[in-house]
């Protein structure tokens, strides 16, 4: 992966400051966001996810998004990434209210994402997983058909560059991957289609402590290419050191959102250890 | 080499059905003394194949997205008698269009309530099974349809089922046809892709942006069309066809795909499997009548098959997954 | 009140007291005649028995293709003994250990041999049925063993009551009880609505499944030797396609498919629901081809219903 972390500065990222047509955009200057969350919550039936939440996202900075188990980060990042709509509350990218929510919308929209348990189909190889969703094509008498030739040989230059041992074929299920190779794959994968907003959630899952470090750099790289970085994280430390700013869940609620000069680590660990006093999830006063 | 065999059982599911389908067919040549191989065997055998193929693979479609449709018997046979009971009035061509369109609206029907409303497939298609098995029976209330020598002349009558072409019956080239087509879909376009991952997980390839409920919905009205084209072709061969057309094919249909390596969690489908899994089934009752067994034990033949296939495929896929 | 709205059955409950109300007034001469009412009781317990032993299995999320098969089955393994000269209640219990060693065969291929319970019970379908069909099965009964005490305890009448209606509301509640009021019942529910956290927490899964499925195979022999000391006519089709109506009862009743949440009260119900619209068309004239329509579209309405409701519950819109 080192190789990719100084590759990554050479080669910008798909759309950084223009638009999908192409137009320079100033979308996401430090005066507007550009994702912005309103007074969101979302509830399972009786159970309150997220409660009454407002997070400002910014074009060219590393927002760290942290707090303990259950507090609803990764339903945070469903709802920014369209998987999931909130119950009540708004979304806005760029400034436009997101009305329908599905993830091909945030795709489109410039969102690249690495989720926690779910991005990968066991039953599909390596090749077709990384392209799932934006096949390339050939056409035959008109038709669209997968262009295998392609699939294979930019899939398998990314995944090798990114450090996955050689005898990984890009035809083998990933199913045989190793968790550590699934993690890797998951991140080449958001990183070589990134576009506007790379978002991770928990990246450094299964990874060794080296590949930990870089994949932190890469963080910081896609920063300063312009892109905006949300990073999950429970190692409030290690976000501590690369963020511009964090924002603290707990609960379902935002109960912090500082810029990193702010508060010092231990501070911030401080409040997710012994919590900011907020009610605990479960049944609403309803 | 025991990882070896269990690789390529993954990439192929099909490589079991062809052993067996190899080994089948030499005992039953061996044991009939050849008659099971006769001209007139293999042409009965291969219409009879192509009829429960053509619906298998709508099945395996289905199944391939990790749903279940067992209305495919019903709605053949409400083809087979909007085709022959349309025919006389409106020439064949018509009736065959009515047939492969009532076929779809069915299809439209389960997919509504499983991709829009969100119900298990196997209760809407429950539902939809004895719904539209009433109506059969209502509409034909204890007679059955046949075509008149008129009808039967017809070019479409002969080429959807009813005649032969180079002496194999029409049925069998529009099997091979659909095989084709299918594979091609399934394996080379990127909606095969996606069909895949929907099968393989279905939240992952949501995730992806992956159009889950429109190809949850796509995938049971192709299996309502071919169900539907393989009750027409069926009812061609025979000629008449009554309320209890097509009842409980769907069991041989979902055997068929299962026997040609078609997992019902979904994200693994042969056709080439399953249109093999569907000659086994026939060709064991077709060697049962040569030889005069009792056709009963066919059906008990079937039912160990599919459990032990099913068991050998999971055996080999573990073994596979061994690193 | 809020928790009776929440009840898994209360559409089921609704939907009986307006078919009852309804046959009441179009219908009185005839739907309140005890031929009728023995009629219905007799067919809803023998619906019934078999819906219930499927309950246990759609609880965990599985299900049991093969019970029609095992019905006929049992049915005419039962009959055949009596015809042998074996004592009733012999035959009773011999009959109904082969539907347990069905119900541990089912169990073991899905807990051991990790298959799903669709292809065993697929499978299960056919090969019993071919069983049968290879054996020819068996006609009528001696005139002594029908009258035995023990045929006609199960198949006799009393007070214009059928005894198997009896049967149907005594294991019925008996089953409810186990279900809501016990340790394995808790455990069964578990199961269903979260097999992961069950492990985790020690449930003994596969023990639960193997009872379930056993308990399923058990009801549907039950229901066939209910049927059958009441009416001893065989045939080798016997049971053909009960297992779709059973799953259909179960279903109206309130059961998920995805299991975790359904109630007995709810299944014997959904029993008497079909069974009552049957009888009430037959005896309108209506011809049979009806009937099977409307269990298609009554299965569609009520599942659809019941699904819109549960996702209102738990805000889940899936996509």
């Amino acid at each position: 992966m080192d190789k990719i972390v100084s590759r990554l500065a050479a080669v910008p990222a798909k759309s950084m400051m223009t638009g999908m047509d192409g137009e320079i955009r100033e979308g996401g200057s430090p005066k507007t966001p550009l994702i912005s969350i309103r007074n969101v919550s979302l509830s399972y039936g009786n159970f309150r996810a997220l409660t009454d939440v407002s997070v400002d996202f910014y074009q060219g900075e590393l927002v760290g998004l942290v707090g303990d188990n259950g507090a609803g980060k990764t339903t945070l990042i469903r709802i920014i990434s369209g998987i999931i709509p909130p119950t009540s509350g708004e979304v806005y990218f760029d400034g436009e209210k997101i009305t329908k929510f599905h993830p091909k919308k945030a795709i489109d929209l410039g969102l690249e994402c690495i989720q926690q348990t779910i991005g990968l189909c066991d039953n599909l190889s390596v090749g077709r997983n990384y392209f799932l969703g934006r096949e390339p094509i050939r056409r035959i008498f008109g038709l669209p058909f997968l262009d295998k030739k392609k699939i294979k040989e930019a899939s398998a230059k990314v995944v090798h560059d990114f450090g996955l041992r050689d005898s990984v074929d890009v035809d083998d299920e990933i199913a045989l991957l190793s968790g550590g190779e699934k993690q890797t794959f998951k991140i080449a994968r958001a990183v070589t289609f990134r576009n506007r907003v790379i978002i991770m959630d928990e990246p450094t899952n299964h990874l060794s402590v080296r590949e930990r470090a870089h994949v932190n750099e890469l963080a910081l790289q896609l920063k300063q290419q312009g892109l905006l970085v949300i990073y999950i994280t429970h190692d409030i430390f290690q976000i501590h050191r690369i963020a511009d700013r964090i924002v603290i869940l707990e609960n379902g609620r935002k109960v912090t959102d500082v810029p990193r000069e702010a508060m010092s680590s231990e501070a911030l660990e401080g409040i997710i250890r012994d919590g900011a006093g907020t009610p605990l999830k479960g049944r609403s006063a309803s | 080499m025991r990882a070896a065999i269990a690789n390529l059982v993954r990439r192929h599911p099909e490589a079991i059905t062809i052993t067996l389908v190899v080994l089948i067919s030499l005992t039953f040549a061996i044991a009939t003394g050849g008659s099971w191989l006769s001209v007139g065997n293999l042409q009965s055998l291969s219409q009879l194949t192509a009829v429960l193929a053509i619906m298998a693979f709508g099945e395996a479609i289905v199944i391939a997205t990790g749903q279940i449709d067992i209305s495919v018997g019903s709605v053949s046979g409400i083809a087979a008698l909007t085709f022959l009971g349309l025919a006389p009035g409106v020439g064949c061509g018509l009736a065959l269009l009515a047939a492969l369109v009532s076929g779809s609206l069915i299809g439209v029907i389960n997919g509504v309530f499983v991709a829009l409303v969100g119900i298990p497939s196997l209760l809407v298609t429950l539902g939809t099974l004895f719904l539209f098995q009433g109506i059969g029976y209502a509409v034909t209330s204890g007679f059955s349809f046949a075509a008149s020598t008129l009808v039967r002349k017809q070019f479409t009558y002969n080429a959807f089922g009813g005649g032969t072409a180079a002496e194999i019956n029409t049925g069998v080239i529009w099997a091979l046809i659909i095989l084709v087509v299918l594979q091609l879909v399934v394996f080379e376009t990127p909606i095969g892709n996606r069909l895949l991952a929907v099968g393989g997980d279905a939240v992952s390839s949501f995730s992806r942006g992956v159009n889950v409920t429109r190809i949850k919905f796509g995938v049971f009205v192709i299996s309502g069309v071919l169900a539907a084209l393989s009750g027409v072709l069926d009812s061609a061969f025979i000629g008449y066809a009554d309320g209890s057309f097509g009842v409980s094919m769907e069991l041989s249909a979902i055997a068929a795909a299962v026997l040609g390596g078609c997992h019902l969690a979904g994200g693994r489908i042969s056709l080439v499997g399953t249109l093999l899994g569907a000659f086994i089934l026939r060709g064991i009752q077709s060697f049962l009548i040569i030889l005069g067994v009792q056709p009963q034990w066919y059906v008990l033949a079937v039912g160990l098959i599919v459990v032990l296939t099913s068991l050998v495929d999971r055996t080999l896929t573990k073994l596979a997954l061994k690193r | 009140m809020r928790k009776l709205l929440k009840r898994p059955d209360l559409g089921i409950i609704i939907g009986c007291l307006f078919v009852f109300a309804l046959f009441s007034l179009w219908n009185p001469e005839q739907w309140f005649n005890w031929g009728t009412i023995r009629n219905i009781g007799e067919y809803t317990a023998i619906l019934g028995l078999l819906a219930i032993g499927q309950t246990f299995v759609i609880l965990i999320r599985e299900i049991d293709l093969s019970v029609g098969s095992v019905y006929g089955m049992v049915g005419i393994t039962f009959v055949g003994l009596e015809n042998n000269n074996v004592s009733d209640v012999l035959a009773f219990v011999l009959a109904m250990l082969l539907a347990l060693l069905i119900g541990l065969a089912n169990a073991a291929l899905v807990t051991r041999g990790k298959l799903s319970s669709m292809i065993v019970t697929l499978g299960g379908l056919f090969f019993y049925r071919g069983v049968i069909y290879v054996h020819g099965g068996v006609t009528g009964v001696p005139q002594a063993a029908r009258q035995n005490w023990f045929a006609q305890l199960l198949g006799g009448h009393w007070l214009q009551i059928e005894n198997g209606f009896g049967v149907l509301l005594i294991l019925g509640s008996l089953c409810a009880v186990i279900l809501h009021d016990t340790r394995f019942g808790n455990h069964l529910l578990a199961l269903g609505g979260d097999p992961a956290s069950a492990e985790s927490q020690g449930v003994p899964v596969n023990k639960v499944r193997t009872i379930a499925f056993c308990l399923c195979s058990l009801f549907a022999g039950l229901s066939a030797i209910v049927t059958l000391t009441h009416d001893p006519e065989t045939n080798v089709s016997l049971g053909t396609g009960m297992e779709l109506e059973a799953i259909a009862a179960v279903v109206v009743g309130g059961t998920l498919l995805t299991g975790g949440r359904g109630t007995m009260l709810g299944t014997i119900l959904g029993a008497f629901f079909f069974t009552a619209v049957r009888s009430e068309m037959v005896a309108l004239g209506a011809p049979p081809s009806w009937y099977v329509s409307f269990v298609g579209i009554a299965l569609l309405i009520v599942v659809t219903i019941n699904t819109l409701l549960v996702k209102r519950l738990r805000n889940q819109w899936i996509r």
